[in-house]
């Protein structure tokens, strides 16, 4: 039996260029508290939106600037700084700033006008209404998104299960926050978030079970030790790997939302206020595919054999579920929620080509759609009909004769979700389906036949909602907010990124390209 | 192999955790929950002890089954000790479909451990007597789990930031002092005197008993809104029964 501890302390060595954009966040969040302990109410907001700001700016600048020439493992191969990682943070960095920019959103309200006055109010009280009238706002979500970021930057460049199971935590847990605070239909914001909060814990505990039969297995929880372990296949403890392997997997595929563990997407879409679904859509299954390029293509490869096909009809499962049930929903988020699940079983389908090109494929994937996402909610956020969103379909009707330019880009951001040519989706889905047909054999084939044929379906659901906007009458008084300029930059630019990565893909898939190489 | 006096705590204790971890999953009421989660964790901290673990053992004890459970007991009781689960199926045939696949799991998962064998016998004999116990551990958190160790921090300062958000209510202006209230009263004109006081019986402490109004009926106003909401009011029917049939209360108090 080999020791596991050292006999004499060995400090880990840090190279701190390299976590120094990590770093830099989760700075800001603290400075962020701070300020929501100290700084006067009336300024609390305008501080908390520049603060975070500037710490993603700065986070973005760090990393492009320092983190980039500082590859390898770091703090002893709890981090591993690599291109896929790199890239990754980037991404997020990237997609939670125009976050952030939707989230500051105030119109006529006081505070952030997607997010309760006063959390700790009844929905409906007295007390609630007070904290309307005097004009609180719930300036703690700045700081609780910059956690989150914090843990989606961790997410992809954990190099063991203990530190990739940490930021799962950090990631989700200011989710699980922000999720019930919405301004409207409080009670089924916080269903959402009492939902997303037990299945989340109930995931996370799979996990958990899974790292710990891996630890088993292998006598370490580091990736690069369990892909050794694999190679050299100990006969005693070899029972341990392929539950190990599942239950972590099954831990990773819920945070993307692939069926079966899909349940709760649609409730929490709908639930939670409008650009933080946008957020949470885009840059934690961002993050989270992220890690299951990591695990799947450091840790468990030379076990591929064993669950590849396992993951092939979830991915299968994924792709149909999501996009049959889409055809049948009524409300515009939890239409985008199904749309959500069919694409991560697109994705899945190129992280199963196990080539080079399928990471750079993924990566190009998850960007794209990220931030067609993050304009889609943020364009549901305008759409109203008294104060409420009007998130029934039917309410969208006409829409393109009121107000042109929403409704444009609306359809815009839905044809690229169907993954029309010329559009970033069209571009996503090629990259991620070429290298599952050239390196992925007749199985994977078969997926991206179903693959097409989903896409079909969905196109379908999406082009419907174009038609209502288009060719129906209007009804009720539904009509279009007027954004405030920081909105309007997020929006603009998060659309103009869309459409340039559809037109001009080749510098975005030149990155992932030149990224897509893995540091064991 | 195993001593005999290990193995004879294993054999005994397991089962004991074992028992109290299936009655977290039936039990009905949250407390009794509570109670055998606190049960199995106590047993688990002396199988780290009794594995060499002295440190983890006491910690385990003291920080799950000592202050985490309780905290926990706390807040079942602050919510209400009475309140129990509903047991409603929302979701038809939800409780077969689920029996079936966590017997699946659980098959699977027997089945793939049980097929494992350990060789010799793991103790942590040589960790203790070298760097020691707590040492060692400590040197594995600042060592190579630093980062793990750091980040975790976040979490708790995420959760301390949640609860503030979802549980502290700040109060709005100035809490009004009992002159406030009093010229409050007069101005609307109702319940110049104050409310009602509750209803005073000799056997009872008589918070949950409502104030009759002359006709007789119970007024709610007497009453905490608490307990209203509870359902934990007591009916005056109850007293003008025990009015109506003396001897019956006599012959109770005499058994008494």
């Amino acid at each position: 039996m080999t020791t596991l501890l050292p006999t004499a302390f060995t400090v880990a060595e840090i190279n701190y260029w390299a976590i120094l954009p990590v770093l830099i966040v989760f700075g800001g969040a603290l400075i962020g508290v701070l300020v929501d302990a100290f700084a006067p109410r009336s300024s609390r907001h305008s501080i908390q939106v520049a603060l975070a700001l500037l710490t993603i700016a700065a986070s973005f600048g760090a990393l492009v600037w320092k983190a980039v020439d500082n590859k390898g493992a770091t703090l002893d191969g709890a981090m591993i700084i690599d291109g896929p990682a790199l890239f990754m943070q980037g991404s997020v960095l990237l997609l939670s700033f125009l976050s952030v920019l939707l989230m500051a959103e105030k119109f006529s309200s006081a505070g952030a006008d997607a997010f309760t006055p006063m959390g700790a109010a009844v929905p409906g009280s007295p007390l609630e209404a007070a904290a309307t009238r005097a004009g609180w706002g719930t300036s703690e979500v700045f700081p609780l998104a910059l956690f989150s970021v914090a843990g989606m930057m961790i997410f992809p460049a954990a190099g063991d299960l203990l530190v990739m199971f940490v930021a799962l935590e950090v990631l989700s847990l200011p989710l699980y926050l922000l999720t019930g605070l919405a301004r409207r239909r409080r009670l089924l914001s916080q269903e959402a978030a009492l939902k997303y909060f037990l299945l989340g814990s109930f995931s996370s505990a799979f996990f958990l079970f899974g790292s710990a039969l891996l630890f088993g297995y292998a006598g370490s929880v580091k990736f690069s030790a369990l892909s050794q372990a694999i190679t050299t296949a100990p006969a005693d403890v070899e029972g341990l790997l392929l539950p190990g392997v599942l239950l972590v997997l099954v831990g990773l595929l819920f945070k993307v939302g692939a069926v079966p563990f899909h349940q709760w997407t649609p409730d929490v879409y709908q639930g939670a206020p409008s650009p933080i679904t946008g957020f949470m859509a885009a840059c934690t299954k961002l993050a989270a595919f992220g890690a299951i390029l990591r695990l799947a293509y450091t840790g468990i490869d030379a076990d591929r054999w064993d669950w590849r096909m396992g993951v092939a009809a979830i991915a299968a499962l994924t792709m149909i579920v999501g996009s049959v049930l889409s055809v049948t929903q009524t409300d515009i988020k939890r239409l985008l929620a199904y749309s959500s699940v069919a694409h991560a079983g697109f994705i899945l389908v190129g992280v199963l080509a196990f080539d080079a090109t399928g990471v750079s494929g993924v990566m190009f994937y998850v960007l794209a759609y990220g931030l067609a996402t993050i304009a889609a909610f943020g364009i549901v956020a305008l759409v109203r009909e008294g104060s409420a969103e009007a998130s029934h379909i039917a309410q969208w009707s006409g829409l393109g004769k009121r107000h042109p330019v929403v409704a444009g880009i609306f359809a815009l951001l839905l044809l690229t979700f169907a993954g029309i040519p010329l559009t970033s989706g069209f571009t996503a889905k090629f990259a991620a389906f070429a290298p599952a047909i050239a390196h992925g054999g007749t199985t994977l084939a078969v997926l991206v036949v179903i693959g097409v044929l989903c896409s079909l379906v969905t196109a379908f659901v999406y082009v419907r909602v174009i038609v209502l906007m288009y060719f129906s009458e209007a009804q009720g008084e539904v009509r279009a907010l007027n954004p405030s300029v920081l909105t309007t930059v997020g929006l603009a630019v998060a659309v103009i990124l869309t459409v340039a990565l559809g037109v001009f893909p080749a510098p975005v898939l030149d990155l992932a390209n030149q990224a897509s190489q893995f540091i064991r | 192999m195993t001593g005999t006096a290990e193995a004879v705590t294993f054999w005994i204790l397991g089962s004991l955790s074992v028992l109290s971890a299936l009655g977290l999953l039936f039990a009905r009421k949250a407390v009794h929950a509570a109670l055998g989660v606190a049960f199995t964790m106590a047993i688990l901290g002396i199988f780290y002890i009794g594995q060499g673990a002295p440190f983890l053992g006491v910690v385990q004890m003291f920080v799950y089954s000592g202050a985490v459970m309780m905290l926990f007991l706390f807040v079942v009781m602050l919510i209400g000790v009475d309140s129990s689960d509903s047991l409603v199926e929302t979701l038809k045939g939800q409780r077969w479909l689920t029996l079936l696949l966590s017997l699946g799991l659980g098959a699977l998962l027997i089945g793939m451990i049980g097929r494992i064998t350990v060789t010799g016998t793991p103790n942590l004999n040589a960790i203790n007597a070298s760097p020691g116990n707590i040492s060692a551990m400590a040197e594995v958190i600042f060592g190579k789990y630093v980062w793990v160790f750091e980040i975790t921090s976040a979490l708790l300062i995420t959760a301390a930031l949640g609860a503030m958000v979802l549980a502290h209510r700040e109060r709005m202006g100035e809490k009004p002092n009992q002159r406030e209230w009093a010229r409050r009263r007069f101005q609307r004109g109702e319940f110049v005197s104050g409310l009602p006081a509750p209803g005073v019986y000799a056997r009872h402490n008589a918070v949950d008993t409502p104030a009759l109004l002359p006709d007789g009926t119970p007024t709610e106003l007497s009453v905490s809104r608490t307990l209203q909401a509870r359902d934990q009011v007591a009916r005056p029917g109850l007293f003008s029964a025990a009015e109506h049939d003396p001897h019956q209360e006599i012959e109770e108090g005499s058994a008494r």
